[in-house]
Formats: C-alpha cells, sequence, structure tokens
C-alpha cells in the first residue's frame, strides 16, 4: 500500500503504542538479559565480567543440552503431531456430526483447568503405585508393561509429552472458524463430483487453511513448545537425572541457585533457538506454496 | 576484546541503571504503607487503613500464613502488637502461601535494592552473602544490650559474619526418626535399631511382613531423600562432616546407603513426591517417617485417625542410628534453620527502633512459648515449654536437649545449587546413571558452576 | 478431483465413521476426565486423598472443602479481579497489536522486517527470566501493587503474539479489497476501521483467547507486583492451601473447581459470540 504524507503520521502514531510497550517490557529487559549473560553475578553482590564462560559451562553441562535436545523435540512434535491433531479434528466436527457444539465446546476446557490440578491427576495416572494406567494394563493383560512410568529414565519424557500432546481443543477452535469461512459452494461442486469427505478434506480444506489456521497453530504450537516450563516443572521437575528438562526449567533453577549469569545465558540461547525455529517453520509452508 | 569489554560496559551501565537506583527509600515496596498503600486504596476501594500521621508502618511479606500451623499464633501477635502500638507503629503483613514464589519475590525485590521492612529467609538463600551484603540491618547493638541471651547458645554467633549479626536464626528444626510401633512390632522387633546394621535387618523383616521400611522420594524437591541421606552423612562423618566440603569420603559412603535404602521403600518412589512419602505413612502402611517438628501435628489429626486410633498413638521416636565405623555418636542430630528473620537496613532511625520493637516483641520467651505449644514448631528461643506439649514433641525437645552436638542438613550446609542438583543427582544413582562416587561429583559440579 | 471416489467400497465408509466417533469420543473422555477427577478429588478428605486410591469416590462428600475455599481464602474478590484485569488488559492488548500488525501487514516502509524480527523474538523471550527488570519497570512507574501494573505489564507481554496471530490473518486479505476502498477515497483510519478490522475478527478473536487465557492463568507476576490481598488474582488465590511444608489439596481442588467454573461458563456463553466472531470474517475463494 502506497502511503500519503498523512498517512505516515498516522502509521507512526499507529505503531508508536506497540513500540513503546515492545522497548519497555522486551528491548530493555532483554538488553539486560544479555548484559547479564557475560556476567558472574548472584544478584547481591556486584557484577563481574565473566567472558563467554557461562556460554562454555552450559554447552558442558548436560542436563543444559539434554533440554535443548527435549525443547526441540517438544517443538516438533507440537507442531507436527499436536496441530495435525487439532487439524482432524477440526475437520471432523466442521463436518457438523451429532453433538458437535458439545464436543467443541469440551475440547476446549482443558485449557482453563490450572496446571497444578492437571500435574497431579496425571501424576496420579502415571504412578507406579496405585496408577490408573498400571492397572489398565493389568486388567488388559499387560502387566509386564506396568512400571513407574515418571521415574523410568526411557519413559518419563515420552509420557510428559504425549499426555499433553492431547490436549487440541484450543488449536482445534482456531482451525474450526478459519474452516467455516471456506465457501461452501467448493464443497457442493465436489460433492457432486462425486468426491468423499476426506478428499474433500485433503484437496480443498488443507490448502485452503494451510497458509492461515494452520500456520499460525504450527508456529504457536512450536512457540509453546519451546518456551514449555509450567508442565514439567509440576509434573516431573526435570527428573529422573534431568531427562525431562527444559531450557526455562533449566534457567529457572539458576535462577534460584541465584547463579544469574548462567540463567541469563540460557535465555539468550533459547531465544537464539527459538527465532532460528520459527523462521524454518515459515519456509517451509512458504516454500510448499509454489508447489 | 577490548571494544566488546567497552560494549559491555556501556550496555551493563544502561542495564543496571534501572536497578541501581532502586536503592532509594521511597520504593512502594519498601515504603510499604505510604505510597503503596494509597495506589492500592485508590484503585482498590480501601486498603486495611490509610497511613496516619506520625505513624511508622513496617511492610512484612509472611510466610506464616494460611494454611501453615504457625499462622494463627503469627496473627494473634501482629494484631497485639498493632494494638499496642496504635497511632505509632503498624506491622502490615503480606501474605504469601506459596514458599518458591516468596522465595522469588524476596530474591528479586532484595537483587532489585527493594527488599521489604522484613522478612523471612530460609537456607535456600545464601545467607553469609545477604549478611555481607550491607542491605540489611545490622541487629548486633540491640543484641549485646541483653536481647541476644533470649537467643540459644551458639546460634546467633554460628549465623554472624565479624561478629556481627545481620539476619537472625528464629525458627529451627530437627529430623529425629518417627516409627509406627505396630508394624515393627508385627515384624518383630520391639525396639528401633540403634545401628544401620541392625536397622537393614530390621528392613528386611518389615519388608517381609509385606509393608514398605520408609518413603524416599527423587521427584519435586526430593526431600525426604535430602534428609535421609542428612542423617546417614552424620552417622558416617560425624559432626566435622562439613569441614572439607564434599571433598569427606562419607558423602560417597552414604551414597551407597541412600541408594540401598530405595530397595526397602514404595514403587515408584523415584517419581514420588512429599505428598506420596506422607500418604503412605499415614496410610499405615511404611514403617518409618522422617520430617521436621512442624509435621507433628498431622499425627494428631483426627482425620489421620483409624477407627478413632490416632496416628501418634502407634508412633514412638527414636534418634538417628549410628553407622560402623563412623565417627557419628548416637547423641549427635541434625538440625535446621527453618526460618531466618531479616530486617531491611532503614536510614529512618525511628523506623529501625520499630522493627527492632517488633522483632524482639515476637521473639519474647513467653511469647515464644505459647507459639511452640500452639503450632508444634522449634525455636532459638530459650522458653520454658508448656507443660501441654503433645508426647511427640516432648520428645522432640528431649532430643534436642540432649543433643551432645548438632549438625545442618545438607540443605543448609551446602550452597543452593547442591539442593537444587540434589534430585536429579540422586535419581541418577537410584536408576544406575551414576555410581556413588559420580552422584557426588555431580552435586561437586553443580556448586562449582554457581560460585 | 478423481472419479475413484465413486468407487470407495461401503465397508471402508463404515470404517472411517467408526473411526471417526472413536476419535471424537475419545478426544471427549480425554478433556471431561480431569474435570470429573478433580470435582470428586475436592469431595474428598485429606486422608482419602493422600492415603487412598486417587481414583476412588470419597465415603461422604465433603462440602465443607468448599466452604473453606469460599470463605477462608475469599476467592470471591480475587475472581472479580481475575475477570477485571483479564478483560481491560485483554481489550487494551488487542487494540494496541491491531495498530500495529495493521501497519506490519499493510505497509513497506523503512525497518518494517526489523520491527517483525523484534516482535517474533518477543514471543519467545522467556519472562520468568525478567523477574528483575519488570520489577524495577513497574516499580519506577509507581505501578507496584495497582491494577494498573498488572494490567499494563500483561498488556505489554502479549503484544508480540497478539500481533503475530492478527497479522497472520491480516496477510490474508486481498490487496484488492483494501485498494478499492482506498480508490473509493477511504483513508487510513477508515480502511482500518471499515475494512480491515471487520475483516480480520477471527485473528482478533484468536489473539483475545489467548491472551485473556494468558492472564487468568499467571501467577508469577501477579505475586510479585502484587502484595495487596485486595487486589489479588485467582491464580494466588487458589494457592492458599499451599503453606511451607505440606499442600491442604483437597481445599485447594475446590478453590480450582471454584476458579473454573466462571471460565468454563463465560466460555459456553461467549462461545457464540467468539466463534462468530470468528467466522463473520471474509469468505475465502
Amino acid at each position: 500500500m502506497k502511503l500519503s504524507r498523512s498517512d505516515k503520521g498516522a502509521l507512526v502514531a499507529f505503531m508508536l503504542p506497540a513500540i513503546l510497550m515492545m522497548l519497555m517490557f522486551f528491548v530493555i529487559p532483554v538488553i539486560y538479559v544479555v548484559a547479564v549473560s557475560f556476567m558472574k553475578w548472584n544478584g547481591i553482590s556486584a557484577p563481574a565480567f565473566n567472558d563467554i564462560r557461562n556460554f562454555a559451562l552450559l554447552f558442558k553441562d548436560k542436563a543444559f543440552t539434554r533440554s535443548v535436545i527435549n525443547n526441540v523435540i517438544w517443538a516438533l512434535v507440537a507442531g507436527f503431531i499436536q496441530v495435525p491433531l487439532a487439524m482432524v479434528m477440526a475437520i471432523l466436527l466442521s463436518n457438523k456430526p451429532k453433538g458437535w457444539k458439545f464436543f467443541r465446546t469440551v475440547y476446549f476446557f482443558p485449557q482453563v483447568i490450572s496446571g497444578i490440578a492437571l500435574a497431579t491427576l496425571w501424576r496420579a495416572i502415571y504412578s507406579a503405585d496405585n496408577g490408573l494406567l498400571n492397572g489398565l494394563l493389568r486388567v488388559i493383560g499387560l502387566g509386564d508393561l506396568a512400571r513407574d512410568w515418571l521415574g523410568d529414565i526411557h519413559t518419563a519424557f515420552p509420557s510428559v509429552l504425549i499426555y499433553w500432546v492431547f490436549y487440541v481443543g484450543y488449536y482445534m477452535v482456531i482451525m474450526m472458524a478459519d474452516i467455516s469461512t471456506i465457501d461452501s459452494s467448493y464443497y457442493e461442486a465436489a460433492t457432486i463430483d462425486g468426491a468423499s469427505r476426506f478428499q474433500q478434506a485433503i484437496y480443498i480444506t488443507i490448502p485452503l487453511i494451510k497458509k492461515t489456521s494452520l500456520l499460525t497453530c504450527v508456529t504457536l504450537a512450536s512457540v509453546m513448545g519451546l518456551r514449555q516450563f509450567e508442565q514439567v516443572y509440576m509434573l516431573t521437575n526435570g527428573q529422573p537425572a534431568n531427562t525431562t528438562s527444559t531450557i526455562v526449567l533449566y534457567m529457572y533453577k539458576k535462577m534460584q541457585d541465584a547463579n544469574y549469569g548462567m540463567a541469563s545465558a540460557s535465555a539468550v540461547i533459547l531465544i537464539i533457538v527459538g527465532v532460528a525455529f520459527i523462521v524454518t517453520i515459515r519456509k517451509i509452508f512458504e516454500g510448499r506454496e509454489h508447489d | 576484546m577490548k571494544k566488546l569489554q567497552r560494549l559491555m560496559a556501556v550496555v551493563l551501565s544502561a542495564g543496571l541503571l534501572l536497578t541501581a537506583c532502586g536503592g532509594g527509600a521511597q520504593t512502594p515496596a519498601q515504603g510499604g504503607g505510604s505510597q503503596a498503600a494509597e495506589a492500592a486504596s485508590g484503585s482498590a476501594g480501601g486498603e486495611a487503613a490509610p497511613a496516619q500521621e506520625g505513624e511508622i508502618v513496617i511492610n512484612f511479606p509472611c510466610i506464616w500464613v494460611g494454611t501453615d500451623s504457625k499462622a494463627a499464633y503469627m496473627a494473634k501477635l501482629v494484631e497485639e502488637f498493632n494494638a499496642e502500638n496504635a497511632g505509632s507503629i503498624r506491622v502490615e503483613i503480606e501474605e504469601q502461601t506459596d514458599y518458591q514464589a516468596y522465595r522469588d519475590k524476596i530474591r528479586t525485590t532484595i537483587t532489585t535494592g527493594d527488599a521489604p521492612d522484613l522478612c523471612i529467609l530460609d537456607t535456600t538463600f545464601d545467607i553469609r552473602a545477604y549478611a555481607e551484603s550491607g542491605k540489611f540491618m545490622d541487629l548486633t547493638p540491640y543484641l549485646n544490650d541483653g536481647w541476644g541471651a533470649d537467643f540459644t547458645d551458639g546460634a546467633l554467633d554460628a549465623w554472624s559474619v565479624d561478629g556481627n549479626t545481620f539476619i537472625l536464626p528464629f525458627e529451627s528444626a530437627i529430623f529425629p526418626l518417627v516409627y509406627n510401633k505396630e508394624i515393627l512390632a508385627e515384624a518383630g522387633w520391639d525396639h528401633f535399631p540403634a545401628t544401620y546394621d541392625e536397622f537393614f535387618e530390621m528392613a528386611e523383616d518389615v519388608k517381609a511382613a509385606g509393608y514398605n521400611v520408609m518413603g524416599q522420594m527423587a521427584g519435586d524437591n526430593a526431600w525426604s531423600s535430602m534428609l535421609w541421606y542428612s542423617l546417614i552423612v552424620e552417622a558416617i562423618g560425624g559432626k566435622d562432616v562439613y569441614a572439607n566440603g564434599l571433598e569427606d569420603p562419607a558423602f560417597v559412603e552414604a551414597a551407597e546407603v541412600l541408594k540401598r535404602m530405595y530397595d526397602y521403600t514404595f514403587d515408584g518412589a523415584v517419581s514420588a513426591t512429599a505428598s506420596d512419602v506422607n500418604g503412605h505413612f499415614i496410610g499405615r502402611d511404611t514403617a518409618v517417617y522422617l520430617n521436621g517438628p512442624w509435621w507433628i501435628a498431622n499425627l494428631y489429626k483426627e482425620d489421620n485417625a483409624v477407627d478413632g486410633e490416632l496416628l501418634a498413638d502407634v508412633c514412638d521416636v527414636a534418634s538417628n542410628p549410628t553407622y560402623a565405623g563412623g565417627k557419628g555418636t548416637s547423641d549427635g542430630l541434625v538440625t535446621t534453620v527453618q526460618g531466618f528473620l531479616a530486617a531491611a537496613k532503614q536510614d529512618d532511625p525511628a523506623k529501625e527502633a520499630a522493627v527492632v520493637k517488633f522483632l524482639q516483641y515476637i521473639s519474647d520467651p513467653e511469647r515464644v512459648s505459647e507459639w511452640a505449644l500452639d503450632s508444634g514448631a522449634m525455636f532459638f528461643i530459650k522458653y520454658t515449654p508448656s507443660p501441654d506439649t503433645n508426647d511427640i514433641s516432648k520428645k522432640f525437645t528431649e532430643l534436642a536437649n540432649n543433643a551432645g552436638y548438632t549438625v545442618l542438613h545438607v540443605n543448609g550446609a551446602f550452597p543452593t545449587a547442591f539442593s537444587t542438583e540434589f534430585p536429579a543427582a540422586v535419581s541418577a544413582l537410584v536408576l544406575d546413571q551414576v555410581d556413588a562416587q559420580g552422584f557426588v561429583d555431580q552435586l561437586q559440579t553443580a556448586i562449582d558452576n554457581a560460585q | 478431483m478423481t472419479k475413484e471416489a465413486n468407487m470407495t467400497h461401503p465397508a471402508v465408509k463404515v470404517l472411517l465413521g467408526v473411526l471417526k466417533w472413536i476419535l471424537i469420543v475419545f478426544f471427549a473422555v480425554y478433556t471431561l476426565f480431569p474435570l470429573i477427577w478433580l470435582v470428586i478429588s475436592s469431595l474428598k478428605t485429606n486422608f482419602e486423598f493422600l492415603a487412598g486410591s486417587p481414583f476412588a469416590l470419597p465415603a461422604v462428600p465433603q462440602w465443607q472443602n468448599y466452604v473453606n475455599a469460599l470463605a477462608v481464602a475469599g476467592l470471591g474478590r480475587m475472581l472479580l479481579n481475575s475477570v477485571f484485569v483479564g478483560v481491560v488488559a485483554t481489550l487494551f492488548n488487542v487494540i494496541v497489536a491491531s495498530m500495529s500488525a495493521y501497519c506490519i501487514s499493510r505497509f513497506r516502509f523503512a525497518g518494517r522486517e526489523k520491527i517483525f524480527v523484534l516482535f517474533t523474538a518477543g514471543i519467545l523471550v522467556p519472562l520468568n527470566a525478567l523477574m528483575v527488570p519488570y520489577f524495577v519497570i513497574i516499580n519506577r512507574l509507581g505501578l507496584y501493587n495497582t491494577y494498573g501494573g498488572m494490567i499494563l505489564l500483561y498488556c505489554a507481554i502479549g503484544i508480540p503474539i497478539s500481533t503475530f496471530l492478527i497479522r497472520g490473518l491480516m496477510d490474508s486479505i486481498p490487496m484488492e479489497v483494501e485498494e478499492a476502498a482506498y480508490i473509493d477515497g477511504c483513508g487510513f483510519f477508515g480502511r482500518f476501521f471499515h475494512v480491515i478490522l471487520p475483516l480480520s475478527r477471527t485473528g482478533i478473536v484468536t489473539a483475545a483467547t489467548f491472551e485473556f487465557l494468558t492472564c487468568w492463568n499467571e501467577f508469577v507476576f501477579a505475586n510479585l507486583i502484587i502484595s495487596s490481598e485486595k487486589l489479588r488474582t485467582i491464580q494466588v488465590g487458589i494457592r492458599y492451601f499451599t503453606n511451607q511444608f505440606s499442600t491442604d489439596y483437597v481445599s485447594m481442588y475446590a478453590a480450582i473447581v471454584i476458579s473454573i467454573i466462571p471460565s468454563i461458563l463465560g466460555y459456553i456463553f461467549f462461545q457464540e459470540q467468539i466463534i462468530s466472531g470468528m467466522t463473520s470474517g471474509a469468505v475465502k475463494g
């Protein structure tokens, strides 16, 4: 859009509130975080310049590298399993089966349940002691598989990840709204051509939401995956043996240690990893456009 | 490199400028009553009461509120103090119930120079660095003026910096063992083991009788396992075990004993939390329980009675067993400072006096005695226990009075990084990811990284 | 589209239909289960909760837990605070974000790309790392312990994500629509209010829902920058039953149930408005 001179003033006026808030609550604080990431500082004594030692320590710490890997896995699972699941449900409910309004409401519920409650419930489900999952396995004759799901080095992280993957309500609602804006004549024509619902989804719905709500959801879900903190903090506190740790949890623990240098350095790494991730996702979606 | 350093200096000075100018006395968090209360009453439609002319308001974010056992008496203390000093001093409590969030808030406000007038610290704070920081009130002159005599022997010295006290050790805790007599009897034991060898014999018998021996947990903050580790470390290393940090071989040996204990706990201890440990003991399927005096109240709760029989009726108290070849003796006791009181440095002498007056008020031996009775908590104040104290509490006090020496639990003896890393280290140990030496090394690395 | 569709075997059709219902019901059970469990747990005694099976029913429903939650913790006031802060912060947030999203989406100006990268990076900043600077900023502005402080902070921390969501939608509105209005003599503001804003309702509603949920669930800063009980929000309230040593779980669960009810009712009540807000935008084609 071309800008007239008066528009330029309007543009500045429109951008100003957001820019001011960004400066105050993101740019300046992040400059502070970057500065502290090169410091040795316990929050109470005078900070001392520490070169890049905080970063060196981070990459020497297995708990941190594991956290980065976990976050990347989490973001991928969120973007490429959770969101597609949400999409499937959005398409199913968009066909308005019986009771679809009820289901749409119910799927959204977990969004408003406090994380503490979800964490205690899932601890109880995964518990080795009298957990629901082990009970179910025993009932169907797979008792050999019963274990301390959150206390086993191999199953802890998948368990944390899997329970959360199926809470798709928020993304589903976003995509349902988008799907409902698709011109119904497309589907009518396809139906006359004899296309099944499945084919209509593949050839009409998905291409039409790909660059809008699907991209939005994939990005959003990946970001949530990269910023993951509360779930792990309450469910496992990153254990056993740091196998379920995430970057933000790692950072939070460093803050508890009053090790502000390493805490800030891990925040800086998260921002770098995250921006790279988002840029890649956008590239993937924009690249496909030329098909 | 030079250029980078100069750039860093500029950026930092800009960033820290925000922080640095936080020292002023007019900051809301510190001003407590004045600005903050006015702002609040303006928008919230009335705080408790606006600051009156000449009234000193003391701002105290406090965790002894809500469902804490010390809450009821604390509220009474504050109310009475405010009534006695009506018009001149008012203590305003900011209720804080979530301890981790409280720590975050206190750490943040102290860092930014907005420390509240009074706050409670625990050993997860680097008490020495805080005492040396110059941000807290020097209480030495007041303590030397007679007040110090109210404190138990050695308590103040242990936490003073160059002979000066900035941060007061206030609430104490000891960690004897509580055991279920009925379960032991069923396993054929009429007494509690005096040595760890005997303890593991008992453990075999208890396990054979179908019970768990003790609750371990590596989930959450691994609190129970950390306490057990402290007890074993004391039994093996004796009273000077912390003299050389984690160098002492007792730490490696204790790790092996701790790992062995995981064979005698309930299923899923690696992911368990305090509520699992507590649930098993009050569910009466676990023989031995380890926690501080604040937990005693649960033994007397009607809620936890079975067929009208209180849990306390089937429980007794035992001291830490001794270890064959270990340096610890049977009268050694693991303790900690559960709560320090810290007062921010004040520019106004009248306010300083008011804060000290309140501190002296709540540490008065008679009031502390009532407080201890009401809450089950223990304090670093010399007081005569009330005759109405329950049996288990009496036994705790007896052990404390007869202790030959005391040793801090590991949580208090090492920097916070030790405790933060402990859950990871203990779960790695139990799951065979590291050996006992690797466990100690992991904790040492965590401490080194934080320094 | 091929004619193969006609050849879909009836058995496959039935199978797909069954699969569809398995999925729908599975997700419904999966999402309802926590809620039901929460309500049941909130009616237990602490002894039942800690020492019994976590999935057993209470022997006698303990309605007392709800009395505790309402009377002792004072949840009513906190719920109102949460609603007030959440609504006002969300309102400001989407207004500011739509304005900036409009500029970034529809105009080419110097520094546009840099600004967008800045906003994207903002989404990823772990806010826990910013406790110290945020406390200083709110305090220096004289907003410590005020609704204003909370509203400003919540509004600001949601700007990057809201801008991102709204811009995504605005990008998909064809340029021709706006150009037509431009030729008709519609100015900068006119185009924004009469053309773009109505067409981006989906994005705005998505952003608003996200922002409101963020405000509703936020705890760390609600505790950090507020000291007065009168101003506290519901997330602080449900932690009333926690103390240094233990948690009164059943009362906490009662508090959580109470805190959920208004949000669920609100969602059901506003759902039609929200959804229709989302759908009344442009028709895809």
